[in-house]
């Protein structure tokens, strides 16, 4: 397939001009070569017709589980790459809590080889803050970002030990990389399996209350307040936390929030049924929990979209809710899912939600801003705003079948994704020729 | 009660007029699946268990053998935890039905091993089990299993976690009836491990939908709040809870509630919240004990008032068990 791509009466979409502007893109090695009305084919280039779509640089996820090395059965790098592409991601930011854990220079460098051998984006991956997510030794923080972890977390887990993540913290200020926070208290979580309210109580299930997410990153910001390094809240889930959050941003430190799809469309009511696939941890909370997550996209507190794309075997969903995992998948359904709730639903408009996809968590990381400008990589996706469709597990990219959206309608959808100047993902729903 | 149902030379005149019920409840009950709680049982169907478990109790009062009732039907005793008293209650319930019956006291090991409690459905599905009695230590297993193989099989919620046990609840109604005709307005007390415990839950959906004033207590430690936005009362304190009550149901205080740290000590549980006769001059003239057993005798509740037979109805609820769940078992399989 020839490298050189014109996409043809695409709208395109730029958050940091604040920008709507229809136009032609040309693409050759990978690059953006040039913008223009009624740009004209040559003889060898694909030519995509993007008439009633908007185009956007490729969305940046930064909190997903590739599960490559070990557990190959829930998802490896191609697959999380091919599903990632299909949402429209160009870039992934994977977390360390693989098997074997990414915590030496040994596992990652096996990794980073994995990623060039099988990704079809760009994966970063994170390494952890400590020995086997142990929360007790710190790992070889420089070592591991000079090789390549692009932050580090040991996600999945808590720093319970705040001394521990002081010294991380710490050594944050030396390598210069973001320690990304699990914010959980887990004698306050412990036995839980989703939040507790009136209707844990009424399903016999214990709950996790925001106790355990907000006293969490009440004392991590202590130390992020001492040590003034650079720090990331992921998955937050509930109101109290981010009114923390918030007060400290105001105060000047640098912490920075995302929140997942799924915290942002589904509330606790998922759960109803005993539906392992409305499992994940941070639990749904609230509808009010919701509303104020949606405030705090608005009022900047949280500035990215973040999937934490968890991927498990039907095996393990289908044991008895208490005992299923925590987590559930969302590439490929992360744009669709959060164009309903937040932009058809009124709260924000488009321009404000591409750059929660793609401006906000570049900073956050503090990797390259993604540009359509001639001279970028050319990683941009094409978005179908009118299409109805029916999510599939069965017919998706991701090994793993657990979403909460399989075989729900959603409205919006990416049609076609390039990364580097190659067609990484198209659907049948836009032409080429 | 080891001759084979084929053997049973003719029906008795009770299991012709259980037969013969009909009505709104028996219509009902004909059309449903499934029994995973009690949150779903209409006021018909509550009142024809009650006058089919009348039957059965005459039935069996009256030593009669195996009845040809359900002779077509296999059903499958499905215990993922431990449970002598239920599993023999819903045996002998079956076999008095004339079904065949089978046990299966699988442990909770089978989930280690790497099957499923679906797999395990869909294995004995697939032997042509037509109902199954499902026990297992998970809330919602029997929703799951209803929801995977209902189409396949009948499921019984014989206990689920902290969720549900709808025939105990069933029972407790059915004991309570007996004695007091409508619970509309009778204040019953529920003592104890709120929290954790499967037998308060069904009991709580089932009685307040039968207007009954529902109060409980225990420490704060095992006693939801939110329970209150489910029309019960909740107290902290044993006194206000059983003051004036016409039933007193205590629940078991599992031991390890204290290793958990949800109880300072067994000493002062018992002090502050063990039934006794003392306690029980607080509560209504002719008030009743209940406890769904095993009891611990003198923790919850005293030696003496768990056997004084004017005011416990503990064994009363042992032998109502087993009427209850055959008139659940006839209902919910037989289709004719």
């Amino acid at each position: 397939m020839s490298d050189k791509i014109l996409i043809k009466n695409g709208l395109i979409l730029d958050p940091a001009k604040n920008s709507e502007l229809k136009t032609d893109i040309r693409i050759a090695g990978g690059e953006i070569v040039e913008w223009g009305t009624e740009l004209v084919q040559t003889g060898e280039e694909n030519v995509i017709d993007a008439s009633g779509c908007w185009i956007s640089a490729g969305f940046i996820d930064i909190h997903t589980h590739m599960r490559d090395l070990g557990q190959k059965d829930k998802e490896d790098i191609h697959t999380g790459t091919k599903a990632a592409a299909a949402g429209g991601f160009t870039t992934v930011v994977t977390m360390a809590n693989t098997d074997p854990v990414i915590d030496n220079g040994m596992t990652l460098s096996m990794y980073l080889q994995k990623i060039s051998e099988r990704a079809v984006i760009e994966v970063l991956p994170v390494a952890a803050v400590t020995k086997g997510l142990a929360g007790q030794e710190l790992t070889n923080m420089v070592d591991l970002s000079e090789m390549g972890a692009i932050a580090f977390s040991d996600d999945g887990k808590p720093i319970q030990n705040m001394t521990v993540l002081r010294r991380a913290l710490e050594y944050a200020r030396l390598t210069g990389k973001t320690i990304i926070s699990h914010a959980e208290d887990l004698d306050l979580s412990e036995g839980g399996s989703m939040h507790e309210c009136a209707l844990s109580t009424e399903l016999g299930l214990q709950g996790i209350s925001y106790t355990s997410e907000t006293v969490a990153v009440a004392r991590e910001l202590e130390m992020v307040r001492l040590t003034q390094a650079p720090y990331h809240f992921t998955h937050i889930s509930c109101a109290s936390s981010l009114d923390l959050i918030r007060r400290a941003k105001v105060e000047g430190l640098s912490v920075t929030g995302d929140v997942t799809p799924h915290h942002l469309a589904l509330t606790v009511d998922e759960v109803a049924e005993y539906n392992t696939n409305a499992k994940m941890n941070p639990p749904l909370r609230t509808g009010r929990d919701r509303s104020e997550l949606i405030n705090a996209i608005k009022d900047g507190t949280i500035t990215a979209i973040a999937t934490d794309h968890a991927p498990h075997t039907k095996l393990e969903k289908s044991r008895p809710f208490t005992e299923a995992p925590f987590g559930i998948t969302g590439l490929e359904t992360a744009f669709s899912v959060v164009y309903q709730a937040l932009v058809l639903e009124k709260h924000i408009s488009i321009l404000e939600l591409i750059k929660l996809l793609t401006i906000g968590p570049a900073r956050i990381l503090d990797l390259p801003v993604p540009s359509l400008s001639a001279g970028s990589p050319a990683n941009l996706c094409i978005i179908d705003p009118r299409i109805q469709w029916t999510y599939d597990t069965s017919h998706g990219y991701s090994k793993s079948t657990n979403s909460p959206w399989d075989q729900k309608k959603l409205t919006g959808r990416v049609v076609c994704t390039i990364y580097k100047g190659q067609i990484v993902y198209r659907s049948e729903a836009i032409t080429a020729h | 009660m080891s001759e084979h149902p084929a053997l049973v030379a003719s029906m008795s005149n009770r299991a012709r007029e259980l037969q013969k019920l009909s009505g709104t409840g028996v219509e009902s009950w004909k059309k449903r699946r499934h029994l995973l709680d009690t949150k779903d049982i209409s006021a018909a169907e509550l009142e024809t268990v009650v006058t089919a478990a009348t039957i059965c109790k005459e039935m069996i009062a009256g030593g009669e053998g195996p009845q040809p009732l359900l002779t077509t039907r296999t059903i499958a005793n499905l215990f993922y935890e431990n449970s002598t008293r239920t599993r023999s209650s819903f045996e002998l319930a079956a076999k008095r039905l004339g079904a065949t019956v089978i046990n299966l006291d699988i442990g909770t090991s089978s989930v280690a091993k790497g099957e499923t409690i679906v797999d395990t459905g869909r294995t004995l599905a697939a032997m042509a089990v037509d109902a199954f009695v499902q026990r297992h230590n998970c809330s919602g297993s029997a929703m799951q299993i209803a929801r995977e193989l209902g189409d396949r099989v009948h499921v019984i919620n014989a206990g689920d976690g902290w969720n549900g046990h709808p025939t105990q609840a069933l029972l407790d109604y059915f004991t309570m009836h007996e004695i007091r005709g409508s619970l509309k307005g009778a204040k019953v007390a529920i003592v104890g491990d709120i929290t954790h415990s499967r037998v308060a839950r069904s009991n709580i959906w089932l009685l307040t939908a039968m207007g009954a004033d529902v109060h409980i207590a225990g420490p704060p430690t095992l006693v939801p709040p939110e329970l209150s936005s489910f029309g019960v009362t909740v107290h902290n304190k044993l006194e206000p809870a059983i003051e004036g009550a016409d039933f007193i149901m205590v629940l078991r205080l599992q031991l390890e509630r204290q290793k958990q740290g949800l109880i300072p000590s067994i000493g002062e549980y018992r002090r502050v919240y063990r039934m006794d006769h003392a306690r029980l001059k607080l509560a209504a003239e002719n008030a009743k004990v209940m406890h769904p057993g095993p009891m611990n005798r003198d923790l919850e509740i005293t030696h003496a008032l768990a056997d004084d037979p004017e005011k416990s109805l503990v064994l009363t609820q042992v032998g109502n068990g087993v009427a209850v769940r055959m008139a659940v078992l006839y209902l919910l399989l037989n289709k004719n």
